[in-house]
């Protein structure tokens, strides 16, 4: 697979912590999911790459543009799509007039053409109906909902999605999932999410950040295979376990080392994930 | 009804070659008026047409253009440039400040109506003030997700500073028709105001979009006042020497500006609402 984004040594320091430490990733076509606890990193990470913030120290380059200079930096602007995680709106745009707005400041002049786009990516967002409705009428999946319209306006080949399923119920993730995915075929896609399972639907490479810092960067089965033969069932909580929870069933579901002879399950992506944090944790703590 | 599109109108319209704003009239009237689009139809081939319905289509969804709007497209502005310039609240709110402003101003001229130096110190002021308030993410609540678009930074500050001045210097100079005593003394204010703009923009590079207006605002009124401490006549920067001094500093600092213009694309100017990351 070509690498379409590419980084290296990206570190930003805020507020007398980096936020950014020594971060080099590679992303190909496709999706890939950030994953990371509050704090991590993510949000920065995702405002350098999507060219809203430059870095301390390194470089990146976006589909063969380098934004460390002021031409490079346009050319990779045509090709990002971002949204925030928190986008601001205006209260009296209609959905229209806010990605119409937008749309305009992607430079797409022409007042037909972009008037088709601004109703193409509206549908693509499943909000077609609601398109001349006031933003302040609309409700807050569908504001998001909105806002990644404005971030498709215009088919950037890099879209940068800052927790994008925040707000949605579980159907307008289904829904969310699909188009990402749809978006996914051909160009990239770096999304962040608390949800694990986001990862594991939707995405062919993950990225863990914990403390400015990238610990794992692979595929959703490789994070899974971290946590292989790390899962075990036991009548009582395990004291050695990291972590462990009474299921459904009744017995405990433990993750950590098992002790011999342990009743191994299966694992899930989310157990790979917490023993990288884990592993990340006990790193930062050793002397 | 009693307007109809004229069958030259019609023909345009077909081939897509009608413009705004007659195109939206149009648009507007065949929504409404069976007969024209049946004269659409005759006039036109089936391609053309179904072009034509599409782009109708379309157009019911586009933001209706308000007066002021429609006005701009008049005066020959893009249509994409006025909608950036009209359909931003936070422009619309400096307009509406440096009216405010003006009209306080006027009043307070009238009032001290011996001297005109009030009213010329604080003529220069409103385009800077009008300017500052037309960017920067404190008061762009879009700021965040627009601020990544080729088109934003540099190039929408100059399009928007452009217009603010405009409409600033426009206005100073109706109000200056309000001090005909004065001849051209009453007009002393417009290089000071070019100048304050200018040196705002280029500090505002460096230190942020309030930060260099304010510092900028804050010399000029202490200049004023130890110009007034000093001399009983004309205060100095009225006069020809400080005229020329204020359309020297505004080069420099024009040209300032433009070395500086790749720093209000490379970094977001003031910091972002929740600082540079989480």
């Amino acid at each position: 697979m070509t690498t379409t984004v590419s980084a290296t040594g990206l570190t930003l320091r805020y507020g007398g912590t980096r936020a950014l430490d020594d971060v080099s990733l590679q992303l190909t076509r496709g999706v890939t999911g950030l994953l990371g606890p509050n704090g991590a990193g993510k949000t920065t990470l995702l405002r350098v790459l999507a060219t809203v913030l430059p870095p301390d120290r390194g470089e990146f380059t976006v589909l063969g543009h380098d934004p460390g200079t002021a031409g490079g930096r346009r050319s990779a602007r045509r090709t990002i799509g971002y949204l925030p995680q928190s986008p601001g709106f205006h209260p009296d745009f209609t959905a229209f007039e806010f990605v119409d707005y937008v749309a305009i400041l992607k430079e797409l002049t022409d007042r037909g053409a972009r008037h088709r786009e601004v109703r193409r990516v509206l549908e693509e967002v499943g909000l077609g109906e609601v398109r001349g409705r006031r933003m302040k009428r609309l409700s807050g999946g569908m504001r998001q909902r909105v806002a990644l319209a404005a971030a498709l306006a215009g088919d950037p080949g890099f879209l940068v999605l800052d927790e994008p399923t925040v707000g949605l119920d579980p159907e307008q993730r289904m829904r969310f999932r699909e188009l990402v995915a749809r978006r996914g075929e051909g160009r990239t896609v770096l999304l962040s999410t608390h949800q694990t399972e986001d990862v594991a639907m939707l995405c062919h490479r993950v990225v863990v950040l914990a403390e400015g810092r990238v610990r794992f960067e692979g595929t959703p089965a490789e994070l899974t295979a971290r946590a292989a033969g790390r899962v075990w069932r036991s009548t009582e909580r395990d004291p050695g376990a990291r972590a462990g929870w009474r299921t459904g069933t009744g017995d405990f579901r433990n993750v950590g080392h098992p002790p011999e002879g342990a009743d191994l399950l299966e694992p899930t992506l989310e157990d790979g994930y917490l023993l990288v944090l884990d592993a990340s944790r006990a790193e930062v703590t050793a002397p | 009804m009693t307007w109809h599109v004229t069958e030259e109108d019609l023909r345009a319209y077909a081939r897509g070659e009608l413009t705004a704003p007659l195109l939206w009239s149009a648009d507007t009237h065949l929504m409404t008026c069976a007969d024209c689009r049946e004269a659409l139809t005759r006039t036109s081939d089936p391609q053309t047409l179904d072009a034509g319905w599409e782009r109708l289509d379309a157009e019911l969804d586009a933001p209706r253009p308000a007066l002021f709007e429609r006005l701009l497209l008049r005066l020959g502005v893009a249509d994409h440039t006025a909608r950036l310039l009209t359909a931003t609240p936070v422009l619309r709110r400096s307009w509406v400040s440096s009216v405010a402003l003006l009209l306080m101003m006027t009043v307070v001229m009238v009032r001290t109506a011996d001297s005109p130096v009030l009213f010329l110190g604080l003529a220069p002021l409103m385009p800077l003030a009008g300017v500052a308030l037309s960017y920067g993410p404190v008061l762009d609540p879009t700021y965040e997700m627009t601020v990544v678009a080729p088109l934003a930074g540099f190039r929408l500050l100059m399009i928007r500073t452009v217009a603010v001045l405009t409409a600033g210097l426009a206005l100073n100079g109706l109000a200056t028709l309000a001090l005909p005593g004065y001849g051209l003394l009453a007009l002393a204010w417009l290089l000071p105001a070019l100048a304050l703009t200018a040196v705002g923009l280029a500090l505002a590079a460096r230190l942020g979009p309030l930060a260099g207006p304010l510092l900028v605002g804050g010399a000029w009124i202490g200049t004023l006042l130890v110009a007034q401490a000093r001399e009983s006549g004309t205060l100095a920067p009225f006069t020809p020497a400080g005229q020329s001094a204020a359309a020297a500093v505004t080069v420099l600092a024009a040209f300032l500006l433009y070395r500086a213009r790749d720093r209000f694309d490379a970094r977001p100017a003031g910091g972002l609402a929740n600082g540079p990351g989480r």
